[in-house]
């Protein structure tokens, strides 16, 4: 493909990601100078942004010791895993697929019933996690409607040579190799991990793994080349494959079905970027992103019926970003894009025929300074789409420093998430589990007019006829925070927010067939609401102990089903089984989510390089299951437990390269194998590391 | 709101007080003509085992319940106006239409079981007609629910049955559980207990012999 590949060098990452501050000192408070890209699209420091922004940085990553994405988000406020069809983040109180997961600004796809597995994401090379909460719809596009996650890997180039081993329980080895090279107009880095684990089992009396073998292979190339003192060019490969071993049972009332056989899966992302300063004052980007993500089940069950399941997801963009500061204190973006997307899938009416949608898109953005102490921004931006209906998505936010230790954020914005491949185009009817079946309604009401035309329909829903064509489902967020550095040693900051959602997208039974078996489709129908509060601190406590920690409160509810509970027509079942009427007091609101989460995290470090670590990290219950007979989540339901869990770490950096840590994870062993699959038991490791290092490096 | 209270206990007082002084032949205790019955683990043909391929297996037959004697009745009156309800996994029988040879229908009504005082005069009794049936049959179509992912069957909450008998006489029935001893089991049950104990309907019922529709 040599016209695609010369095409691809033209298009390019917008700077913000390759920009020009090649290194920056991690600080102990997130006060610091630490420059951010993912909250304007533009490289701003920490301190001037207007929304709020967490960030990870790599010592940060690696003091943890963790490995995969989901390892360090899960310490972070506000951010929940999530478990079932691979880990997830919940971003305050919003499921996974409403937050959008970039590497270097650019989505990763591939996501199963909305969820991206976060396991896939391994942290070896990464230089910094840029989390923004809130809708940000108006710089990113649908899925940004809870948050951006946004990964950056390292292409700072400190060494030559780096190779690291980490070994762990269950046979968990996780191998990193990088290298780089530069020269004056080159950077180079290259990334390889290699990561396998045995999986374990931590139901008693079980050869059921809750978390099979994997084998994973992953690479990412990274070269910038300078052409000159106003261009440069940059080309980022990234590629993960992965074999799983699974062992599926399929349960159909109460009868389980094993299935045996492999999970392949790969995750190829090409892109390239042009950058060009017209002036100091005026830069443009040329970019373009082309990933693609394939799944592939093959399994067979115990009878030797094989089970084949394919997911096949193409995304193609090119986009440009125009900077341009007209003046000292104002500051605008332009950026103008298109996308191609393209699904195959075994779940649709046929596996060899690609849907598709195609995107185009426009946003601005003007940053205002208008004196030292107030920073105001507003954004639009706007989302035309072939296959739902278009989206607008404006943002506006400001900071305002009431003194040096005292700052204030607003931020009112829309996000939105466009309706998926699987809401518009699944055709799947569940052999193993009572035939139901799930159209998608782009073509729902097609296949069931069908249907009924060879008589196999039974009875068809007054749902059946308000099916139309889906509209994006779209969340107004405010968020209020109040950051607070009394003295130099004490951060603290707190944060109010809410979020409105409407036209969230549910399943909902259209009709059935002459069997009984249910058919379902999709509808617009949901609203819902999440508000709560956020609480994060640093304390240093002399110059080697941090101590740190963050709590969330969470409020989260179903409108419809509130309105309901209101009009008294929502019912539960007492202690001795008779049916009263639910309360509002008994009402928790959506399920999954939790009232309070909070982590704590004492640090020590010196300056011999010895570190460590010990963090606690807290869960309060949450709705799973509806068991009391109404379709509500209160009180009378099954929760899983409220939890806690330990974890330490501890290492030395020697002067030579050599590095050494050693963890234990989950100490005090919490297990709850059906809540919480992907938290093993007490789990060991060690972490050996060599690194070359550049002599003169300032 | 303590003022309100302190009258209601002094009218209270002033009535018994009046009561007291009166004749004790004067006093009409009202008659009780319904009473709530309850039921507990009805066998509404449960699994008997599991066969070879995995599927359980039970006898196929129905339970025939009748509601005025509170007793089961015998299937080999499955043809009589004996019975009221006939109750197989979770489909339950009223005794009339393509069911039974009687008057028997039922509908379902939405509320709380105390609260359904009198049945609405616009109320529609449905009949047997298989395969729909008067006791609407599917999750979340009648008078349970079944969750996909924990095989778990539970009655829905504030459901009522309204029952025409076999004999035209109304009884209101709340279903409590479907598991043996009352109480549905833990999503955490094993599979097997999930089968096992399944099918044992418990549930109360209120039934009114004098043919009114009032309870």
């Amino acid at each position: 493909m040599p016209k695609k590949s010369l095409i691809l060098l033209f298009f390019i990452t917008p700077q913000f990601i390759w920009g020009q501050v090649q290194f920056v000192k991690d600080t102990l408070f997130a006060s610091g100078d630490s420059v951010v890209v993912t909250a304007t699209r533009s490289e701003r420091k920490l301190s001037n942004l207007t929304v709020p922004v967490t960030l990870i940085n790599a010592q940060t990553i690696q003091q943890t010791g963790s490995i995969r994405l989901t390892d360090i988000l899960k310490e972070q406020t506000g951010l929940t895993m999530t478990s079932g069809f691979g880990a997830g983040v919940q971003l305050q109180g919003l499921n996974p697929d409403y937050t959008i997961i970039l590497i270097n600004g650019e989505p990763l796809v591939g996501r199963t019933a909305g969820v991206l597995d976060l396991n896939r994401v391994s942290l070896g090379n990464i230089k910094k996690i840029e989390i923004v909460k809130g809708p940000s719809s108006s710089l990113y596009g649908s899925e940004a409607m809870a948050g951006v996650i946004n990964i950056i890997t390292d292409a700072s180039n400190q060494t030559p040579l780096a190779a690291s081993l980490r070994m762990g329980t269950y046979n968990t080895n996780d191998i990193n190799v990088y290298n780089g090279l530069r020269s004056k107009s080159i950077f180079y880095q290259g990334f390889y991990n290699y990561y396998a684990t045995d999986g374990y089992s931590i139901r008693p009396n079980s050869n059921n793994r809750i978390t099979t073998p994997i084998n994973r292979l992953s690479t990412t190339q990274q070269i910038k080349f300078t052409l000159n003192d106003r261009t440069s060019l940059l080309l980022n490969t990234r590629l993960t494959e992965e074999t799983i071993k699974s062992n599926i049972a399929v349960s159909n009332g109460g009868v389980t079905i094993n299935s045996n056989g492999n999970e392949h899966n790969t995750d190829a992302n090409l892109s390239a970027t042009m950058n060009y300063h017209f002036t100091p004052n005026l830069k443009t980007s040329f970019r373009s992103y082309l990933t693609n993500y394939i799944s592939k089940q093959d399994l067979l069950t115990i009878s030797g019926t094989p089970y084949n399941d394919l997911l096949n997801h193409l995304f193609k963009r090119i986009e440009n970003q125009t900077d341009w500061a007209i003046r000292k204190n104002i500051n605008g973006i332009f950026g103008l894009g298109a996308v191609w997307e393209g699904v195959k899938s075994s779940r649709y009416d046929s596996e060899k025929l690609r849907k598709e949608n195609t995107i185009q898109y426009g946003f601005t953005q003007w940053e205002w300074t208008a004196s030292d102490k107030f920073i105001i921004i507003g954004g639009l931006r706007f989302d035309k789409n072939a296959t739902y209906a278009s989206a607008w998505s404006p943002k506006l936010s400001m900071l305002y420093k009431l003194n040096a230790s005292h700052k204030i954020r607003l931020s009112i914005g829309q996000g939105f998430k466009a309706p998926d491949f699987r809401q518009l185009y699944l055709d799947f009817t569940n052999a193993a589990a009572g035939n139901y079946s799930v159209f998608g309604s782009a073509q729902a009401q097609k296949v069931i007019g069908q249907l009924s035309s060879l008589g196999q329909i039974g009875s068809l829903y007054n749902n059946y006829y308000l099916l139309k064509a889906l509209e994006p489902e779209s969340s107004t967020g405010m968020h209020l925070s109040w950051e607070w550095t009394p003295i130099s040693k004490t951060y603290i900051s707190t944060q109010l927010f809410r979020n409105d959602i409407t036209n969230l997208i549910e399943v909902q039974q259209v009709g059935t067939y002459v069997s009984g078996a249910q058919i379902f489709s999709y509808l617009n129908i949901g609203r819902a609401f999440t508000e709560g509060a956020e609480l994060e601190f640093k304390q240093s406590l002399s110059n080697k102990l941090v101590l740190s920690g963050g709590y969330q409160y969470l409020i989260t509810g179903d409108k419809d089903q509130i309105a309901k509970i209101k009009d008294g027509t929502v019912y539960t079942r007492n202690a001795s089984n008779i049916s009263t009427r639910l309360t509002m007091s008994d009402y928790v609101g959506l399920p999954n989510v939790s009232k309070h989460k909070a982590q704590l995290k004492i640090n020590y470090s010196n300056e011999k390089g010895m570190f460590a670590n010990f963090r606690i990290i807290y869960r309060s219950k949450w709705a799973v299951n509806n068991t009391n007979g109404n379709e509500v989540y209160d009180s009378g339901d099954d929760f899983a437990k409220s939890y806690y869990s330990l974890h330490s770490s501890i290492g030395k950096e020697y002067k030579n390269g050599m590095a050494i840590q050693m963890g234990v994870d989950n100490i005090n062993n919490y297990i709850d194998a059906i809540h919480l699959p992907n938290l093993a038991g007490r789990t060991y490791f060690i972490n050996l590391k060599y690194q070359l290092k550049y002599k003169t490096q300032k | 709101m303590i003022k309100q209270l302190f009258k209601i206990t002094f009218v209270l007082l002033a009535t018994t007080q009046m009561f007291a002084c009166s004749k004790s032949e004067t006093i009409t205790t009202p008659v009780v003509t319904v009473s709530t019955k309850v039921v507990t683990d009805l066998m509404a043909d449960t699994v008997l085992g599991i066969a070879a391929n995995g599927m359980p297996y039970s006898a196929g037959k129905y339970t025939f319940f009748s509601l005025e004697n509170n007793t089961i009745v015998p299937s080999t009156d499955s043809a009589t106006a004996k019975w009221d309800l006939a109750f197989m996994s979770t489909r339950i029988l009223t005794n009339g239409g393509t069911s039974g040879p009687a008057l028997g229908g039922a509908f379902i009504y939405t509320g709380l079981f105390d609260d359904l005082k009198i049945i609405p005069a616009d109320s529609i009794f449905k009949t047997d007609n298989a395969p729909t049936y008067a006791i609407t049959t599917g999750s979340g179509k009648g008078w349970y629910t079944y969750d996909q992912l924990t095989s778990l069957i539970t009655p829905l909450a504030g459901r009522v049955l309204v029952i025409r008998t076999a004999s035209g006489k109304y009884a209101k029935l709340e279903i409590t559980s479907y598991y043996k001893g009352g109480v549905t089991l833990p999503v955490s049950a094993s599979d097997i207990e999930k089968l096992t104990k399944q099918r044992y309907y418990s549930f109360r019922y209120t039934y009114q012999s004098n043919g009114s529709k009032v309870f």
